[in-house]
């Protein structure tokens, strides 16, 4: 093939051509009128006409186009994007559409391009797009949450060295995202690559209905009414008959509710209403029954949570001990002071005994750490000291997580020398603590004195507000020097570092000596300091601020559960640009029947902490309030009580979201495949077409065989500097001509 | 420097070295006990009574355990040391510092074990008076067998005398209801230390000595 110009525009000169004819037979005849000689006017015209000609030249758009030779001489290779969006894990005779794809791909499709000797890169995408090698792509999960097929060509394709023969995409084709399609085009077209598209799923979409999530207050008081919230998403419905919603308490049949959903697609929530009368721990399990519907997808039908039913009467505190401490003894000291704080220690004395003290029972810890979260339900605060991974096997610490997390307990790990070994390392009770441990064994070499330095945001909490007098960050800056403590490495992402060590450097800043989070309903907290006692036996501290760090940062830990207002959440809609409604009841007081209404504060967050909503209301108990928020975005929105002295006394979070877009349209998008393939002298197909034998797989094979055997280079012509001097040029010596023969 | 002299340096240094970091180790020990020095006693009556202590100590509980250390009553390291031990034979007076600097140590949670040696009447008569000046209205009391010190760890019904027919009881001084400091006046500390060789005849039976001993320590720990 030899190079040779195409016009892309060729109106271009079919239609200037005869115009500049026309312009300079009249510009001749015009000169000769005036009397100047052939030869003269002749010139005139002559660097009229080449000016004019450049002009028509240009606006038909000249393009070099010539054999691609240096294409052969180059790798061969293939762009393979797997589209891993949400709506590709929908199942499809019993299959995910991802896993269909990956099948196809792993069985079919990859033999035949490596036996074509093409090299394939593979990019996995969804709302954006990445190298993947075949393990990932293997190993991925199809979550993405849009799907944005015209990034993933422009990525594909910046991607590779060099121009692919193709860019192969395996898809369901819902296309979700548009921005970078226009870019994508200009880059198929630029590089004159073929798209290829194979769908999959089927062309009527999918149906689904699940129970997305079960909620409810981590605590509630007897006699007191709350509410178990049902989380549900439906997508795609037509008209979606009533169905059953089931609550199971302790695994029994409770109350069940028939559900109305209507159709389209939703995201709300139903409500059940329960009053306990006893204390005690609860599991309530939600079951979703099914709908009779013809390809009706339930990916998720059941959904549990617990929740301690408790008067609060007194705050226990649990804690375990590897070996007796003195710090066990001090804290002992510091609540002795408070009647409504109760220790209750559980320590280790050898490997076959423990020592009990201030249980309830005969049979209380008996047989040493609890194994049932029932066992655990009456402590609010669990203290780990002095104790190594074997001492809490991962049962138990599993246990710990779910008093923490789903009771809304209080943990604190403190001091002790096997208490932040290394060995507790990726456990499952580092997971739910606010730092990650170090992995320097032990503490030896750590017994110089040290001071604590008391962060800002420290400072400011309720737990380190220990004189009324003064300051307390006096207090704090008069602690006496410690001389051992445990090294961790960073705190977790969420965390609030309280103290830290006066001066020795961690991976991730000063070593942190106490540090606190929220971990689900509740809190843990750490102090890497070995010998706090030292503190209240200290000759020049004094004993009751001690004592009040004390019982205040057990009563942080243990009543972040405890909700002196309930917050209900009613059956409603959950979508952005709604308002949402909140009823709120102030629970009885066992201690104070009688209380009259009080005023509270009620604020509500969204997720980037930015308050939406803030309303002052009077509560009080049996008198639920109605409350009104409008969610205009999607996320997390906490609701926040506050009483008179702001302190928070509930709160509960609730989630907007939009609508699943990529549950949205189910149906396979063949049309928009086809609409990409036809841009770009591409093929679209249906992956279903090459089930029997390898018709599709041959077809691609020969696609890319003829682009790579026509491909071809294109370049613009004339749109360069010497055009613009040439009729630059022209012009200005007609203009001279002009002038020299007194022409105007 | 001659190579001779070197050597000897750097064997020097190196038992240092070794030392400090023995020091070190033992540091992170859980329970320690402080020897107290008063007066003209300089803590050294029954000298190993200290190491029987927390041997004893150890034997009963995974607890961790170091040597013990010499406290000077007006010494700022009584305030580094949680629990201390204090005997003697003969009687004494305590200074106006002495009781100023216990009277702190005791309300900040400090915890005192002390014993009279051999069954000698001075010591035990002269602690009676001079601990009940610590604390304004708080005088030493004789503790009932029903008091949780009896069982801490060991259950004790009685404690009897060996050389006369009636009970031996723990004597204590409160402060805020909490028991601060215990005193035996029957050789507590011959008993559980000395196997009663220095006081053979008299006072408590070394059996019972090291259960009294055990469970004073254990409760000091806890309460």
């Amino acid at each position: 093939m030899t190079a040779r110009i195409l016009f892309d525009f060729p109106p271009g000169w079919q239609l200037g051509l005869p115009l500049v004819a026309a312009m300079l037979v009249l510009a001749w005849r015009s000169l000769r009128g005036r009397g100047l000689g052939r030869g003269a006017a002749s010139v005139f015209c002559g660097f009229r006409a080449v000016a004019l000609l450049v002009l028509v030249f240009l606006a038909a758009r000249p393009v070099w186009v010539a054999k691609d030779e240096e294409a052969k001489n180059t790798p061969k290779s293939a762009v393979l994007l797997l589209d891993r969006s949400e709506s590709m894990s929908l199942e499809e005779n019993g299959e995910t559409r991802y896993a269909q794809a990956m099948a196809f791909t792993r069985e079919r499709l990859l033999p035949a391009l490596h036996a074509a000797s093409l090299n394939v890169h593979p990019l996995l995408f969804a709302e954006d797009a990445e190298v993947a090698t075949g393990n990932q792509a293997a190993s991925a999960q199809p979550n993405g949450r849009r799907t944005n097929l015209g990034g993933a060509i422009a990525r594909g394709l910046a991607t590779v060295t060099g121009r692919p023969l193709a860019v192969i995409a395996i898809t369901d084709g819902v296309a979700n995202e548009s921005a970078d399609n226009a870019r994508a085009f200009a880059a198929l077209a630029d590089a004159g690559v073929p798209f290829i598209g194979v769908g999959v799923g089927n062309d009527r979409g999918v149906q689904t209905l699940m129970l997305r999530r079960a909620e409810a207050p981590p605590v509630a008081a007897p006699n007191a009414a709350f509410t178990v919230t049902a989380q549900l998403e439906m997508m795609n419905a037509e008209a979606m008959p009533p169905f059953d919603l089931a609550l199971l308490r302790d695994g029994r049949l409770q109350q069940t509710k028939t559900v109305n959903a209507g159709k389209g697609s939703r995201f709300w929530q139903e409500t059940f209403r329960v009053l306990e009368k006893d204390a005690g721990v609860h599991n309530y399990a939600l079951q979703l029954m099914p709908p009779s519907v013809p390809g009706l997808k339930c990916v998720e039908t059941q959904a549990a949570t617990t929740v301690r039913i408790s008067s609060e009467k007194e705050l226990r505190v649990l804690y375990v001990q590897g070996a007796l401490t003195w710090d066990y003894k001090f804290i002992g000291l510091a609540l002795r002071g408070d009647p409504a704080i109760k220790l209750t220690g559980l320590t280790r004395t050898s490997s076959k005994s423990v020592f009990r003290q201030n249980v309830e029972s005969a049979g209380e810890l008996l047989g040493g750490f609890p194994t049932m979260l029932e066992e655990l339900a009456p402590y609010r605060v669990v203290v780990i000291s002095n104790l190594r991974p074997a001492d809490l096997n991962p049962a138990q610490q599993e246990l710990l997580v779910r008093f923490c997390g789903e009771l809304g307990g209080g943990v604190l790990m403190i001091g002790g020398a096997d208490t932040f070994d290394s060995s507790w390392q990726s456990s499952r009770l580092e997971q739910m603590l606010p730092v990650m441990f170090s992995t320097d064994r032990g503490v030896r070499g750590l017994d110089r004195p040290f001071h604590l330095q008391v962060s800002d945001e420290a400072l400011q909490h309720p737990v380190f507000q220990i004189r009324d007098d003064r300051p307390s960050r006096d207090v704090w800056a008069q602690l006496p020097a410690f001389t051992h403590y445990s090294r961790v490495d960073s705190a977790k992402a969420g965390a609030q570092v309280w103290a830290v060590h006066q001066e020795d450097q961690g991976p991730a800043g000063r070593r942190i000596l106490m540090a606190a989070q929220r971990y689900g309903a509740g809190q843990s907290a750490v102090i890497c300091v070995q010998n706090f006692w030292r503190w209240r036996l200290a000759k020049d501290c004094e004993s009751p601020y001690f004592d009040r760090f004390w019982r205040q940062l057990f009563r942080f830990l243990g009543e972040s559960g405890r909700q002196d207002v309930a917050i209900h959440f009613i059956s409603q809609d959950l979508r952005p640009r709604s308002d949402v409604r909140v009823v709120l009841e102030r629970q009885p007081n066992p201690k104070n029947i009688a209380q009259a209404a009080g005023k509270f504060l009620v604020r509500v967050e969204g997720g980037d902490k930015a308050i939406v909503h803030e309303q002052v209301v009077d509560l009080a108990p049996a008198r639920p309030v109605d409350l009104v928020f409008r969610a205009e975005k999607e996320g997390l929105y906490t609701v926040t009580v506050l009483d008179a002295m702001k302190h928070a006394v509930a709160n509960r979070s609730l989630e907007i979201r939009d609508i699943n877009v990529e549950l949205q349209q189910t149906a396979r998008n063949m049309e928009g495949l086809r609409q990409w393939a036809a841009l770009s002298d591409g093929l679209a197909v249906k992956l279903e077409d090459c089930r029997d034998d390898g018709g599709l797989v041959n077809t691609i094979r020969s696609k890319i065989e003829q682009v790579r055997r026509n491909r071809v280079l294109r370049r613009p012509v004339g749109v360069n500097g010497w055009m613009l001097a040439l009729t630059a040029g022209c012009l200005g010596a007609e203009w001279i001509l002009r002038k020299r023969f007194g022409l105007s | 420097m001659k190579p001779r002299r070197l050597l000897v340096l750097m064997v020097v240094a190196a038992a240092a070295r070794l030392a400090w970091s023995q020091e070190s180790d033992d540091r992170l020990a859980t329970f320690f006990m402080g020897r107290i020095q008063y007066g003209r006693n300089m803590g050294s009556d029954c000298g190993g009574v200290g190491q029987d202590l927390l041997k004893l100590v150890s034997r009963a509980s995974t607890i961790k355990i170091q040597d013990e250390r010499k406290v000077k009553l007006v010494g700022e390291e009584l305030f580094d040391t949680p629990f201390v031990f204090m005997n003697g034979h003969n009687d004494f007076v305590l200074t106006e510092a002495e009781l100023a600097n216990l009277q702190k140590y005791f309300s900040h949670g400090g915890f005192m074990l002390s014993s009279g040696c051999c069954t000698n009447p001075a010591y035990p008569a002269a602690w009676r008076r001079e601990f009940s000046r610590v604390f304004p209205n708080e005088r030493v009391k004789p503790l009932s067998y029903d008091h949780l010190i009896y069982r801490t760890f060991y259950k004790i019904e009685r404690v009897r005398c060996l050389h006369e027919s009636r009970d031996i009881h723990l004597e204590g001084l409160f402060y805020q209801g909490n028991l601060v400091a215990v005193m035996c006046e029957e050789g507590l500390c011959c008993a559980f230390s000395a196997n009663n060789s220095c006081n053979r005849g008299k006072g408590i039976s070394p059996e019972d000595g090291q259960r009294l001993a055990l469970n004073i320590a254990v409760y000091a720990l806890t309460h």
